[in-house]
């Protein structure tokens, strides 16, 4: 029975997958458990987003990780209005979703498609979230990541559980949505996040990535929405 | 009597270690990776509730060309279900509407 948790030997050798790919015993935990969703474009003939947003797999460690990006179809040969979604297993990557409908998102929208490297853009923004290197440790914003593929553009996004401000039933505390963390440290956090978020997709400068509340969003009708922040 | 079953795909060594191996404990287990592999960047794990669980970008890249295991000996069809039939074909043109 290969599926049983070994118990760790007090002389057990430790052999990672840089020793032996085949024959390894421990793997590398992420800090969270990811999911990675699929929305298939619409066919045309009135399919439902429900039909349309799949769950292809979910994992927690960095070997995982690793095998399912190198066997699956790269962002640049998807069609047209598909997506990737990565985000932390149990929210699903919906604004609607309870963790997330309070939330916002930092995007940049790469409008010179032949211009970028997407599959480098998309890896690095995962490496980033899965990594835990888009927010420390008590910031509790990052809810997953998204690539949108479109006819005029790619778009990159990073998901926040808030829009900087305390939530409905997110408690006392300082964490994310709590009335602890006040509204200027809620920003500063997202601000850091927005900066994180740039850096990690190597814009210059002159690139601004924009962060907008989901509500907004979804009053403006379209991704229109006025931008809250830039950075 | 029935028609003789095919026979299911066998898993590989490798698919059978990701499923068998533990979680490192990166807190207390010192780790020596073979030479010219680098650890994980120390300055992003002091103590806290990750528990050394934050990888930067130059450790992760590390497993790019190592690993290269599919999850399951069905992937390809359970991609080909939830990503579309062309998931596989790499170079195809796509037809802009």
């Amino acid at each position: 029975e290969m599926n049983g948790e070994p118990e760790k030997m007090p002389n057990e050798q430790i052999v990672t997958v840089f020793d032996d790919p085949e024959h390894f015993n421990v793997k590398h935990p992420l800090a969270n458990n990811w999911t990675l969703w699929f929305t298939k474009p619409p066919s045309g003939k009135g399919d439902n987003w429900n039909e349309l947003l799949k769950e292809v797999i979910s994992f927690d460690s960095v070997e995982d990780f690793w095998g399912i990006y190198n066997n699956i179809t790269s962002t640049s040969q998807l069609a047209l209005k598909s997506d990737y979604h990565l985000f932390k297993t149990g929210v699903r990557p919906e604004w609607e979703d309870p963790q997330n409908k309070h939330g916002g998102k930092w995007a940049y929208q790469f409008k010179e498609k032949k211009a970028v490297d997407i599959d480098h853009a998309w890896l690095d923004v995962m490496l980033g979230a899965i990594g835990e290197t888009l927010e420390d440790e008590d910031d509790g914003e990052v809810m997953g990541v998204v690539v949108n593929v479109r006819k005029g553009f790619y778009r990159i996004g990073l998901w926040t559980r808030t829009v900087g401000k305390p939530i409905p039933g997110g408690g006392e505390g300082s964490h994310a949505g709590g009335k602890g963390r006040s509204t200027e440290e809620g920003k500063a956090i997202l601000m850091k996040i927005g900066k994180n978020f740039k850096k990690t997709l190597q814009l210059k400068d002159s690139e601004q990535v924009e962060f907008s509340g989901h509500t907004d969003s979804a009053h403006a009708g379209s991704t229109r929405a006025k931008a809250k922040f830039v950075a | 009597e029935t028609a003789k079953p095919v026979e299911p795909a066998q898993p590989t060594a490798g698919m059978q270690s990701l499923k068998s191996a533990r979680f490192l404990q990166l807190q207390s287990e010192s780790v020596t990776y073979p030479e010219g592999y680098k650890s994980p960047n120390p300055a992003l794990n002091q103590g806290g509730k990750r528990q050394g669980r934050n990888y930067d970008k130059e450790f992760l890249m590390q497993f790019q060309e190592v690993f290269k295991e599919k999850p399951s000996v069905d992937w390809e069809t359970r991609v080909k279900e939830t990503i579309g039939s062309d998931s596989a074909d790499s170079a195809r043109p796509q037809s802009a509407r």
